[in-house]
C-alpha cells in the first residue's frame, strides 16, 4: 500500500506538485495521467526519491520513505522508464540481474529468476540472455526492462511512460502483457502516461493531475460516469466516451455460446460456425453485412480472444463487416462468439447503464 | 595529438570576448616592435646577462619570418589538402579514401619534430625542408577534417540537392562546402597551430624563425633570449587560435 | 569514370596506383649511395645496379603477383586481398634483405672509411609495401587481432633482419653501433619522460575529468585554460618554465636536490603533464557525459549507490574514450620529449639535434626514426586496447 499525503515539489519557488494526497491499496494498478509537464513524472520519483520531497509524506507499507536509506528504498521499487535505460554494457540476463546483484542474491537464486521472468515476458532464455541491448527491438527492450524492475520481487513498481516509444501495434501488445503480468503478480503498480487508452486499459484507479495538483482520483469508470469537474470531462472526450467504456469492457464478459452448424435449423439464427477436427473455427455462415447468406472462410484477424476488449472486438466486426467474431482459446478452438447485438445488451457485470451520468 | 581526436573537437573553450582578443593583439604588435623598450626590466630580472637583448635580428623581421613560414606551409598544405579531401569523397576517388583517411590518421602520430629532422637528409638545411615538413605535416589535418566535414553532410540533403536539379558542381559549391566548412576550418586551425610550433624549431635545421632567439638562448644559456622568443611565439599561437576560433564560429550554422 | 562492372581491367585501383609509384620510384630513384667517407655526400645506386639476379627475380615475382591481385579478372576478390597481404612480408624482406646484401658486396671492394647510405626508393618500398598492407587489411576487415597478428609478423620480418650481421655494414647501422650504450640509455630515459608525464597526467586529468562532468560550472573555465597550453607552441612552453624552476631549486634547496632545475627533467614533466590534461581531461568529460541519461536513471532508480554507479556503469561505458585520449597523449607525449632534448631532458631527440648540430645526418634518423616507430607502436598498441575495453555490448 502507497499513501500519500500531502505531496508537495517545489522548484524555483513554483510549485509543481501541489498538496497531492492519495491512497493506492496492494495489488491496484494506479495510473497517473494528465497533461505534458503537470507533475506525473515528478510525483512518481519522489515514490523511490529519485526527486527529494519539499513537503508531505509517503509511506510504503507502513514506513515513510524518507526514513529509509534512499538506496535500500529503491531495492524495494522497481523502477522501468521510457528509455528502458538498459545498460548497453551488459547482457539481457545481466541487466535483468541487477537489482538480485546489489542485493548479493546466491547466483543459483538469480539465474533461476532471470529464466522464470524471461519466461514471464516470452523472451527465450536460449536466445535472448547472452544478447546485449542494441540487439533488441524496441518491444524487447522495453520487456526487458520491465522484467529487470521486478528481478528482485519489489513491492512496487513504478512505471513512466513505459511504452511511450514504441509503436501502437507494439504498445498494445505490451499493454496486455502488463496486463497479464499485473494478473499474476498481484503487484501493486504506479504507472505514468498520457495516453487515455492506455490509462483505461491498464488502471484499477486513475489519479488525473492538472498543474501539480490531483483534479480527481477514482475508479476508470467512474472518471468518466462522474467527471468531478469540466477539465475532467474534457479530458476524457465526450464524443467517444462510449468506446472508452468500451475499452474498459472484455470480450469475456460478452460472451454467448457458439451457434454451431447442427443449430443452423434453429430458428432466429441467421448464422452458424462450422468447425475443424480440432475444434478451430473455419467458416462462418452467413452473419456478414453485404450478403447474410454467404459463406466466408474465418480469417485469423477477425478471431476475438476473452481477454481482448469489447472496443477491439467491435473494432475488428467493423473492418472486417462480420456482425458476429468467434472468440477462441489459446489453442483456437471456439469456445463462444460475441456479436454486435450483444454489444448493446448487458451480458454480464452490470453492463454499459451501472454508472450512467445522472443528467 | 593523434587524428581522432583532431577531427572533432566537441569541447570548445569558452571564447574569450573580443576585448581580450583585442588586448593581446595589441600586446602581440607592442612586443613585436617594441621589445627593445624591454631592456631595462630584463637587464634587471637577468643581471648576470651582458647581453639580456637579443639583437643578431630584430624582432620584426623574427616574426615576419616566422609567420612567412607558417603561411607559405599552410597555403600548400591547404590546397592539397583540401583538393585530396575533394578526390576521395567523389564517385572518382572513394575508393581510395579509406586508404587516405587512414594515412593522415598515422601519419599524425608521427611527432612534428622528427619530420622535421628527417627532411634534412632529404633537403639539406634552411628554409626549404622546414617548408617541406611543415607542409607534409600539416597537410593531415585538413585532408582528415575534409573528408570529415563533407561527411557530415547529410544524405537528405545531398539527396533534395540532387531532386532540386543542381548539378554536381553546384551541390559542391552551394550544399557541401559550406557545409563542411566549420569543420575543414577546424582542421586548418589544428594544422597552422603545430605548424607555428614546428616552425620554432625551424631554427634548428636553420630557417629563420621566432625560435631563432629561443633556441640561442637556450644553447647558450641566455634566459632573458629563452623569454623574448617564448613570449612572441606563445602570444602569436594564441592570437592565431582564438582568430581562427571566430572564423569557425561563422560556419556553425546552428551545430 | 569508373567502366561498369565485369569490363573493368584494374580490380583495385589503390595498389595499381601504389605498385604504379614503386616501379617510377624504381626506375628514377636511387635504392641506395655510395661514399668514400663520412663527410663527402654519396654517389646514388639505383636499384638494379645493387641488387643480385636472384634479389631481382624475385623482387619482379612479387611485383607480378601484386600485379595479378590488383587486377579485376583471375583472381577472387579476397583471395587477391590475401595475397596483396601476403605479398607485403617478402616485399619488406627483400627490401631489408637487398640494401643489407648491397652494403656487405660494396664495402668489401672499398675502403674502410667507405659508407653505404639507404636511398629513397629503399624508404618508398617500405612504405608501399605498408600502404598495400592498410589497403588489404582495411578491405579485408579484419578485426584487431587479425591486425595485431600482421604487425607482429611484419616486426617479427623486421626484427629477424636487425638482428643478424644483415644491416650492420651500414652507415646508419655503424652510427648506431658506435652510439649502442648511448642509444639504450636515450630509449630508456625517453621511455621514462613518457611515464614519468602520463602518470601524474592521469593522476590529475582523470579526477579533473569527473569534476568537469558534475560541476558545470567549472568545466568551462577549466578547458579553455588547458586549451590554451595545448595552443602554445611546447619549446616555448619549456622555456618559460626554466626561470621560474630554477628560481625554485635555488630557493628551496631540498627541491634543488631532487632535480628541480631549470633545464632537464622537471621543467620537461611540468610541461609534458600541462599538454596532457586537455585531451584527458576533455575525453574523460566526454566519456562520462556520453553515458546515456537513461542508464543513469535506471541505475539510481535501481537503488544504486554513487560509487556503484561510477564504477559498474558510468566507467566501463566511457572507458573507450577515456582510453582514446591515453592514446592521444602518449604519442604527443613521445613527440614531445623530443623537444625537451633542447632544454637538457635527455631522449632521442638528443641524438636528433646533436646530429643536425654536427650535420651527422645518420645521427639524426638515428634519433628521428625510432621515435616516430615508438609513436606508432604505441598508437597501434592503444588502438587495440581501446577496441578491446569496448564493452562487447556496444562493439
Ligand atoms: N529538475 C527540475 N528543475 C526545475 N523544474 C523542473 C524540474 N523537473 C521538472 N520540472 C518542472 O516541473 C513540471 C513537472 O514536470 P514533470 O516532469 O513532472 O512533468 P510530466 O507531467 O511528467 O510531463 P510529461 O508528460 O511531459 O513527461 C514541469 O513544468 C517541469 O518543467
Ligand atoms: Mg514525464
Amino acid at each position: 500500500m502507497i499513501e500519500l499525503q500531502g505531496l508537495t515539489k517545489t522548484y524555483a519557488g513554483k510549485n509543481v506538485v501541489e498538496d497531492v494526497s492519495m491512497t493506492l491499496e496492494t495489488g491496484e494498478f494506479g495510473v497517473l495521467i494528465g497533461p505534458s509537464g503537470c507533475g506525473k513524472s515528478t510525483t512518481l520519483k519522489m515514490i523511490n526519491r529519485l526527486v527529494p520531497l519539499s513537503g508531505g509524506r509517503i509511506i510504503l507499507n507502513g514506513d515513510d520513505v524518507t526514513e529509509l536509506p534512499a538506496e535500500q528504498l529503491r531495492r524495494r521499487i522497481g523502477y522501468a522508464i521510457q528509455s528502458t535505460g538498459l545498460f548497453p554494457h551488459w547482457s539481457v540476463a545481466r541487466n535483468i540481474a541487477t537489482v538480485p546483484q546489489l542485493l548479493k542474491w546466491p547466483k543459483s537464486r538469480i539465474d533461476d529468476r532471470v529464466d522464470e521472468l524471461m519466461a514471464m515476458f516470452h523472451l527465450d532464455p536460449a536466445e535472448f540472455r547472452h544478447k546485449y541491448p542494441h540487439q533488441l527491438s524496441g518491444g524487447q527492450a522495453q520487456r526487458v526492462g520491465v522484467a529487470r524492475a521486478l528481478a528482485a520481487d519489489p513491492e512496487v513498481l513504478l512505471m513512466d511512460e513505459p511504452f511511450g516509444a514504441v509503436d501502437p501495434i507494439t504498445r498494445e501488445a505490451l499493454q496486455a502483457e502488463m496486463r497479464r503480468v499485473h494478473r499474476q503478480t498481484g503487484k501493486t503498480i504506479v504507472f505514468v502516461t498520457h495516453d487515455m487508452d492506455e490509462a483505461l486499459q491498464l488502471a484499477t484507479r486513475i489519479a488525473l493531475l492538472n498543474g501539480g495538483r490531483l483534479v480527481q482520483y477514482d475508479r476508470p469508470i467512474e472518471m468518466m460516469v462522474k467527471p468531478a469537474d469540466d477539465f475532467v470531462r474534457e479530458f476524457f472526450g465526450q464524443a467517444d466516451l462510449g468506446l472508452k467504456l468500451l475499452s474498459r469492457r472484455w470480450v469475456h464478459q460478452y460472451q454467448r455460446p457458439p451457434s454451431l452448424a447442427h443449430h443452423a435449423t434453429l430458428p432466429g439464427l441467421d448464422h452458424c460456425w462450422r468447425l475443424d477436427d480440432a475444434g478451430r473455427p473455419i467458416v462462418l455462415e452467413g452473419a456478414r453485412l453485404d450478403d447474410q447468406h454467404r459463406h466466408t472462410d474465418v480469417r485469423a484477424e477477425w478471431i476475438a480472444t476473452p481477454e481482448m476488449s469489447m472496443k477491439e472486438a467491435l473494432s475488428r466486426m467493423v473492418w472486417y463487416r462480420v456482425m458476429v467474431l468467434p472468440v477462441v482459446d489459446g489453442t483456437g478452438k471456439l469456445i463462444g462468439e460475441v456479436g454486435m447485438q450483444g454489444i448493446m445488451g448487458i451480458e454480464s457485470d452490470g453492463g454499459l447503464h451501472a454508472g450512467e451520468p445522472a443528467s | 595529438m593523434s587524428g581522432a581526436a583532431r577531427s572533432a573537437r566537441p569541447l570548445r573553450a569558452a571564447s574569450a570576448g573580443n576585448g581580450v582578443l583585442l588586448i593581446l593583439i595589441a600586446l602581440l604588435i607592442a612586443l613585436t616592435l617594441g621589445m627593445a623598450q624591454l631592456e631595462p626590466l630584463f637587464r634587471a630580472l637577468f643581471p648576470d646577462l651582458g647581453n639580456p637583448l637579443y639583437a643578431r635580428d630584430s624582432f620584426l623581421n623574427l616574426m615576419l619570418a616566422h609567420i612567412g613560414l607558417v603561411l607559405v606551409s599552410s597555403l600548400i598544405s591547404v590546397t592539397i589538402g583540401i583538393a585530396a579531401g575533394l578526390f576521395v569523397t567523389r564517385p572518382v576517388g572513394r575508393e581510395f579514401e579509406p586508404m587516405v583517411s587512414s594515412l593522415a590518421a598515422i601519419g599524425q602520430t608521427f611527432p612534428p619534430a622528427a619530420v622535421l629532422a628527417i627532411a634534412v637528409p632529404l633537403a639539406g638545411f634552411g628554409f626549404t625542408p622546414t617548408i617541406i615538413a611543415l607542409s607534409l605535416y600539416g597537410l593531415l589535418p585538413v585532408i582528415q577534417n575534409t573528408i570529415a566535414g563533407l561527411g557530415t553532410v547529410p544524405q537528405t540533403t545531398l539527396e533534395a540537392a540532387r531532386g532540386n536539379g543542381m548539378s554536381r558542381w553546384q551541390i559542391l559549391r552551394r550544399v557541401e562546402l559550406p557545409l563542411a566548412m566549420r569543420v575543414i576550418i577546424a582542421g586548418i586551425r589544428v594544422s597552422v597551430i603545430i605548424n607555428i610550433g614546428t616552425a620554432t624549431i625551424g631554427s634548428t635545421v636553420g630557417a629563420k624563425s621566432l625560435g631563432t632567439p629561443l633556441i640561442a638562448g637556450l644553447v647558450g644559456n641566455n634566459l632573458a633570449y629563452v623569454i623574448q622568443g617564448a613570449l612572441l611565439v606563445g602570444l602569436l599561437a594564441i592570437v592565431t587560435d582564438l582568430l581562427f576560433e571566430r572564423l569557425e564560429r561563422r560556419y556553425a550554422f546552428g551545430v | 569514370m569508373t567502366p561498369p562492372e565485369g569490363r573493368r581491367l584494374v580490380g583495385n585501383r589503390v595498389l595499381t596506383t601504389l605498385l604504379v609509384a614503386a616501379v617510377a620510384s624504381v626506375a628514377l630513384l636511387p635504392f641506395a649511395s655510395l661514399s668514400p667517407n663520412r663527410l663527402v655526400s654519396g654517389q646514388p645506386v639505383m636499384l638494379w645496379q645493387a641488387l643480385a639476379g636472384w634479389q631481382f627475380a624475385t623482387l619482379a615475382l612479387i611485383g607480378i603477383l601484386l600485379l595479378v591481385a590488383a587486377l579485376a579478372g583471375p583472381l577472387p576478390r579476397r583471395i587477391a586481398l590475401w595475397l596483396s597481404l601476403g605479398a607485403t612480408l617478402p616485399l619488406l624482406a627483400l627490401d631489408l634483405q637487398a640494401l643489407g646484401a648491397y652494403a656487405h658486396r660494396a664495402l668489401a671492394e672499398a675502403s674502410p672509411a667507405a659508407r653505404v647510405s639507404q636511398g629513397a626508393t629503399f624508404w618508398i618500398l617500405l612504405f608501399v609495401s605498408a600502404l598495400i598492407a592498410i589497403d588489404a587489411l582495411q578491405r579485408l576487415r579484419l578485426g584487431p587481432s587479425g591486425r595485431a597478428l600482421y604487425g607482429v609478423a611484419a616486426l617479427a620480418v623486421i626484427g629477424v633482419c636487425f638482428s643478424g650481421e644483415l644491416l650492420s655494414p651500414l652507415s646508419i647501422m655503424r652510427e648506431f653501433a658506435n652510439q649502442r650504450d648511448n642509444f639504450i640509455d636515450q630509449l630508456v630515459r625517453h621511455l621514462l619522460l613518457v611515464a614519468g608525464a602520463l602518470l601524474p597526467a592521469l593522476l590529475i586529468g582523470l579526477p579533473l575529468g569527473l569534476l568537469a562532468n558534475r560541476r558545470a560550472r567549472l568545466r568551462n573555465g577549466l578547458f579553455s585554460v588547458l586549451n590554451v597550453f595545448q595552443t602554445l607552441p611546447s619549446i616555448a612552453v619549456f622555456g618559460l618554465l626554466i626561470a621560474p624552476l630554477s628560481a625554485l631549486g635555488r630557493a628551496v634547496p631540498w627541491l634543488g636536490e631532487l632535480g628541480v632545475s631549470g633545464i632537464g627533467v622537471a621543467p620537461a614533466i611540468i610541461a609534458l603533464v600541462l599538454y596532457s590534461l586537455l585531451p584527458i581531461v576533455r575525453n574523460t568529460y566526454s566519456g562520462l557525459a556520453g553515458v546515456s541519461t537513461g542508464a543513469l536513471e535506471a541505475a539510481r532508480g535501481m537503488g544504486m549507490t554513487p560509487r556503484q554507479i561510477l564504477w559498474r556503469v558510468e566507467i566501463p561505458l566511457a572507458l573507450p574514450v577515456i582510453l582514446s585520449g591515453l592514446r592521444i597523449v602518449t604519442v604527443q607525449a613521445i613527440g614531445l620529449v623530443v623537444v625537451a632534448a633542447l632544454i637538457g631532458a635527455g631522449g632521442f631527440g638528443a641524438f636528433i639535434f646533436q646530429g643536425l648540430g654536427q650535420y651527422a645526418i645518420d645521427l639524426v634518423l638515428l634519433g628521428a626514426i625510432p621515435t616516430i616507430v615508438l609513436a606508432v607502436i604505441a598508437d597501434f598498441a592503444l588502438q587495440i586496447l581501446v577496441s578491446l575495453s569496448r564493452p562487447s555490448g556496444t562493439r
